[in-house]
């Protein structure tokens, strides 16, 4: 049998306003218009959704199994991360001054700064 | 509110309350036989969205007093129901759990034209001066944006298709605007409903549909065929697929109407 | 283009070398993708058992949409309108996840549809039985679902990852089918006599079919079983036998206190094997009814096919449309 079954999208949608786009399922459908019209009802029926997105599979430049052996990375890069400077907080200490670390920084957002 | 203004009112709820009961139950034919999957999936909301304003109209019935919503959507037999005979036609040859010979044409027509009638009347619902109606019309209203992308999607892409699918659409069209001269009349109750500014008059809502659809077919290069009035439906005179959509629809229910189910 | 990943070339494994890594990930927990290289056996096993899956769900929808127009109130025909919905949109989940597995081979959905009519692929057997009354339609929400659940929760830890996540969302709507379920039973159980009778009733029909359900114990019994290479390769942890004695204990008692009488008198628990002991259904009948050859097997496929086939012309409308 030689049907056309259509092609597959993929559905991303946003729970709430502040969320970020999140990977659903996929579907097949003729066209982006159909696409939509069905990827609410078949993924996001009991939950709140504020946005969606259908993107063609065709369309979406993946990996291949080969092509993810360039996603690695020697574990040597602590001079970019807080690991590496670790040794500061003794300093600190000694010059009697709290540290200044990534949970105190963060919780500046609320505008308290002592 | 004097009775006979009630009686009015409650006409018009019938109205719109069998109205959705029918074309939800229609709706729910559909269930597992829709072309593709996704689709099945997708269609069956826009039955339950429907069957749900169904519930909210028989339940503003109860609140009026005409007895309880369950009863009222089971019970009343075909003389004393207020649909359009539109919702009420089968969706082709065959019992559903027999080779059913559904035919989508008509369901994609049939829907489309019915959900453009609903939201014309839900938009002028909104402006009911029985306040309960208007609250409810602003709540289906909600639910109408997706049901009518839905359909006007399908109906727009299947006559932009092939030859086959335009033929088939046409032959649809024709039977749908064959039933179609009740949906927007009020039956016998026409003046109070009108005087009592519970919705607006029937050749108003009627313009509104046309000047909706017009658009849409002039871009598709489609001509309306004639609308007529079989059965008016508003005054309880039905055919006999309403018949054979009761008897179903209450088979349990009539079992023991007295029993907690 | 120039493409150096050529410089590059992976280690050239042998096919057992292949194999023993994959099993290693299998081993670690590490879940299998789409596009992960597997073998061929462990492929065909997942199409063999998701494509029953997905087609069962759908082929499942049919007789419990019988009682939709039927059902005994609005709420009721909401909630049941609800649940057959979930049925088609766990099809559509589990046949997506075939259809990519099966992407290699070149088949599609179409395919499938042709090997369900041509009773090349297999749909549960508890789908090819009659639903008799309303009390049915509780039953198949309470027991029948209740059995699903029992085997899907046992999958949610799939090596397939496509297919561990479906089950994750099919799990948590079968929760409230079982409870949909739950509900229209309790009303029976707790209604007239007339009522309490349907349900007594109907798990007598049912209950040789809910054992079946979990299929045979081994391969004696019926001549097959696809349990060895699903348990081995972590699709799923314990065997039918397990599963169907799991289903005896979460759901006897709680059969019993409604005061229904299970229709197998020699149904007991053994303390000291800590076994229950249950007369076997008849396996030659499973077998038969599994093959097409149940009370409905034939309508419900020739309601499929007949709706599939007037429905050609919608596809192939749509198939102008693909952009």
């Amino acid at each position: 049998m030689t049907e056309t079954f259509y092609q597959e999208f993929e559905v991303f949608s946003k729970r709430t306003p502040n969320a970020a786009f999140t990977h659903q399922f996929s579907l097949l459908a003729p066209n982006k218009e159909m696409a939509l019209l069905m990827a609410q009802e078949n993924f996001m029926r009991r939950e709140p959704v504020v946005d969606i997105w259908v993107v063609k599979r065709a369309d979406i430049r993946g990996m291949t199994p080969d092509e993810k052996l360039m996603l690695q990375r020697l574990d040597n890069k602590d001079y970019r991360t807080t690991k590496g400077y670790g040794y500061l907080k003794k300093k600190w200490r000694h010059y009697e001054q709290q540290m200044l670390d990534e949970k105190e920084i963060m919780s500046w957002q609320g505008g308290d700064s002592k | 509110m004097t009775e006979t203004e009630r009686l009015a009112l409650a006409s018009l709820l019938y109205q719109l309350a069998d109205d959705d009961f029918l074309y939800a139950y229609r709706g729910s034919e559909w269930l597992g036989l829709a072309p593709h999957i996704e689709e099945d999936v997708a269609s069956s909301s826009i039955a339950q969205d429907s069957m749900g304003h169904a519930a909210m109209y028989y339940q503003l019935l109860e609140e009026i007093g005409e007895g309880k919503a369950d009863a009222l959507a089971h019970v009343r037999l075909a003389h004393e129901r207020k649909n359009s005979v539109l919702v009420e036609r089968v969706n082709g040859p065959g019992y559903y759990m027999e080779n059913p010979e559904y035919d989508w044409a008509y369901a994609v027509v049939r829907n489309y034209c019915y959900t453009l009638a609903k939201k014309v009347r839900i938009d002028s619902l909104k402006k009911s001066s029985y306040t309960p109606l208007a609250a409810l019309a602003v709540k289906v209203n909600m639910e109408l944006y997706y049901h009518l992308l839905h359909w006007q999607t399908w109906f727009t892409q299947l006559y932009q298709s092939t030859e086959t699918a335009r033929q088939k659409m046409d032959a649809a069209l024709e039977r749908v605007l064959a039933d179609f001269g009740d949906l927007f009349d009020y039956g016998e109750a026409s003046e109070l409903i009108d005087e009592m500014r519970l919705i607006e008059g029937q050749g108003i809502l009627l313009d509104r549909w046309y000047q909706a659809l017009t658009p849409v077919l002039v871009d598709l290069n489609v001509t309306l065929p004639e609308m007529k009035m079989t059965y008016n439906g508003r005054n309880g005179e039905h055919s006999p697929d309403l018949n054979d959509a009761l008897s179903t629809l209450g088979e349990v229910y009539l079992l023991d109407q007295s029993a907690v189910w | 283009m120039y493409d150096a990943t050529h410089l590059f070339e992976p280690p050239v494994m042998t096919e057992e070398e292949k194999l023993e890594r994959f099993k290693e990930r299998i081993e670690n927990g590490e879940k299998i993708e789409a596009d992960d290289w597997m073998p061929d056996f462990y492929r065909d096993t997942l199409i063999k058992l998701i494509s029953m899956h997905g087609i069962s769900e759908i082929m499942g929808a049919l007789p419990e949409k019988e009682w939709v127009p039927k059902a005994p109130s609005l709420r009721r025909k909401l909630g049941i309108m609800a649940k057959v919905q979930d049925e088609m949109g766990h099809g559509q989940l589990l046949l997506r996840v075939v259809e990519d597995l099966m992407k290699p081979y070149g088949k599609t959905r179409a395919d499938l549809m042709d090997d369900l009519f041509t009773g090349r692929l297999k749909f549960h057997n508890v789908f090819h039985m009659p639903t008799r009354s309303w009390a049915d339609a509780g039953t198949i929400g309470w027991l029948v679902d209740g059995a699903a659940i029992i085997t899907q929760t046992n999958m949610l830890g799939a090596s397939y990852g496509p297919y561990a996540r479906a089950l994750q969302r099919i799990c948590a709507e079968e929760v409230f089918h079982a409870q949909h379920g739950e509900s229209i039973i309790m009303a029976l159980a707790e209604g007239t006599p007339e009522q309490k009778a349907m349900i007594q009733e109907s798990l007598d029909e049912w209950w040789e079919s809910l054992l079946m359900f979990f299929g045979p114990a081994s391969k004696e019994t019926t001549g097959t079983s696809k349990q060895d290479v699903t348990i081995a390769y972590k699709i799923r942890t314990k065997t039918n036998e397990e599963l169907r004695q799991n289903f005896f204990t979460k759901y006897v008692p709680r059969i019993r206190s409604l005061g229904l009488i299970i229709p197998d008198p020699t149904l007991r628990f053994d303390e000291e094997t800590g076994q229950w002991i249950y007369a076997q259904p008849d396996w030659t009948e499973f077998k038969k009814i599994i093959q097409g050859g149940g009370p409905r097997s034939k309508e419900r496929l020739a309601l499929r096919q007949t709706s599939y086939q007037n429905n050609a012309w919608v596809r192939e409308a749509l198939a102008e449309t693909i952009g």
